[in-house]
């Protein structure tokens, strides 16, 4: 019974995606726009700047996509959700439309990345790996921030105040994840590390659980 | 005077590390010099800020699980004083890496954490400042601070594993693993985290009973117009 | 020629003990301590210290002075 509620809650956000196709290629615009951006200003960099840049990239995507996940609600269609579903099973569908959304533009930016800007990756499936973890982290943040953000006055600037200084060290994670693909070197504490930021995920999806139900009633 | 043993023993003790801390022996190191003396005064400001901080959490829950203003009132009071201890640590920080190393800002992950802390409290205080109505910014505000310390915890755990870092014990730094082990600089040291934390404290708990005396002139207002 | 290159290297081995020599004892401010300068430092940053207390303990008084008045 739960599950079905959470897949539909999930199918029903997805269908909103197709029918409002236009924010969608809203979103791909703008990245498109952000690597012909980094592009022009830096050319094709090395190794590692490539790495950084592409982790920015990432952050902006998640800023501007993720964050609609509460914000392209209006206000008063919380009232009506409030009263036909749990608010744990929300905001895990919610936490899941985003992580697939940041999935999709996290390819295709990285697809754009390595036809614009270089190919410097040696293990391409490490990296897509840890872009999808990657994925994950963000779009699990910044849905509970959205969320938050939602809550208070609809500020879609508040989400890049509250969210850049829990999302830093969650992007220094991953780039030093990432720069194993690169360069390949020898990194002794990589599972450690892997298994860190998957424990920190986990860690914001049961806070999420325990806060949401706060943010929610009136 | 009732109660205020805590305060006597928060100045005796911040005393004893002004002047202790400045009179006995400390280990002689190189580079470091007479500037080993700034670990009583330096570091303490960390401790404080980050029991300040934990307070202000743990009146969070406590808001959450109760809904009385005060505890929110508590909260974003122990907030506030933690990032005047935050600045206080920032502060004296570059200054004594500043003469010590040669440059302010050398991406230590210690000084690195700090400033996500106080990114993180300054986002905190903006989220309030943009709502108006009480109830509602207690309430998020309290979600906001539970959820970013919850966070903030385990990546400042992590944060040193990214990066080398100036402080005691990690990296290269020449003979600065030895005090941490000294146990003539413990006994300065201890008494000092101490007892900034109690005057960090104190400070906190006379904005906090001006603010809850205007809390509750406002709401004596309302329940008297009321009738 | 052989004999001046002898006393240069006799000479710069010198030097580098003395240098070592020095390097073993790092510097403190020893000068400040044997001359008591150090109990002004101390004198300084104790006055300050006390002068805020007395300050925090005023503002303390006074809050518990409007408290009881309510």
């Amino acid at each position: 019974m739960a599950n079905s509620r959470l897949t539909t809650l999930i199918y029903k956000d997805l269908v909103l995606e197709w029918r409002q196709k236009h924010t969608f290629y809203g979103v791909l615009l703008y990245v498109g726009a952000t690597v012909f951006l980094v592009y022009m200003m830096s050319g094709q960099p090395e190794a590692k700047i490539w790495n950084a840049l592409f982790w920015i990239t990432q952050l902006f995507i998640a800023v501007n996509s993720v964050a609609k996940s509460f914000l392209q609600e209006h206000p008063n269609r919380f009232r009506y959700y409030y009263t036909i579903v749990k608010p744990v099973h929300f905001l895990l569908a919610k936490m899941v439309y985003s992580t697939a959304l940041m999935a999709a533009v996290s390819a295709i930016a990285l697809a754009l990345f390595n036809i614009m800007l270089g190919a410097p990756l040696v293990q391409l499936g490490l990296f897509i790996a840890v872009t999808a973890v990657g994925s994950i982290s963000l779009a699990v943040i910044f849905t509970f921030l959205s969320a938050i953000a939602a809550r208070a006055q609809n500020n879609a600037a508040l989400i890049a105040i509250l969210g850049f200084p829990l999302a830093t060290p969650i992007l220094m994670i991953l780039s030093k994840l990432a720069v194993k693909a690169i360069v390949p070197v020898y990194q002794p504490g990589w599972w450690k590390l892997m298994l860190v930021l998957l424990a920190l995920d986990i860690l914001v999806i049961i806070l999420g659980i325990i806060l949401f139900p706060f943010l929610w009633q009136e | 005077m009732r109660k205020s043993w805590w305060k006597v023993a928060c100045v005796v003790l911040v005393a004893y590390s002004i002047i202790g801390g400045l009179l006995m022996q400390v280990p002689r190191q190189h580079i470091l010099n007479e500037t080993i003396r700034n670990l009583y005064f330096h570091v303490p400001m960390w401790f404080t800020m980050i029991l300040l901080f934990t307070g202000a959490f743990i009146y969070a829950i406590k808001y959450l699980r109760t809904g009385r203003l005060e505890y929110d009132i508590n909260s974003v009071i122990l907030t506030k004083v933690g990032i005047f201890f935050s600045l206080l640590g920032m502060v004296t920080g570059m200054e004594w890496a500043r003469f010590t190393w040669g440059a302010a800002w050398s991406n230590d992950p210690k000084q690195l954490g700090t400033a996500i802390c106080m990114l993180i409290y300054f986002a905190y205080l903006i989220l309030r400042g943009g709502l108006s109505d009480e109830e509602k910014r207690a309430k998020i505000s309290a979600v906001y601070n539970i959820f970013a310390f919850a966070l903030m915890i385990p990546l400042i755990w992590v944060l040193p594993r990214m990066v080398d870092s100036l402080h005691p014990g990690n990296g290269g730094n020449p003979g600065f693993n030895a005090y941490d082990l000294d146990a003539r600089m413990r006994a300065v040291f201890y008494p000092a985290v101490l007892g900034w934390f109690l005057l960090g404290l104190w400070i906190s708990t006379l904005i906090i009973r001006i603010e809850l005396i205007r809390f509750r002139k406002e709401n004596d207002f309302i329940l008297n117009s009321n009738k | 020629m052989q004999k001046s290159s002898f006393l240069t290297i006799v000479i710069s081995l010198l030097a580098a003990m003395n240098l070592q020599a020095q390097e073993s004892v790092p510097e403190m401010a020893d000068a400040m301590r044997s001359d008591g300068k150090i109990y002004v430092v101390v004198l300084v940053l104790a006055t300050i210290f006390a002068g805020i207390i007395a300050y925090l303990v005023r503002i303390d008084r006074k809050i518990s002075k409007i408290e009881k008045n309510k």
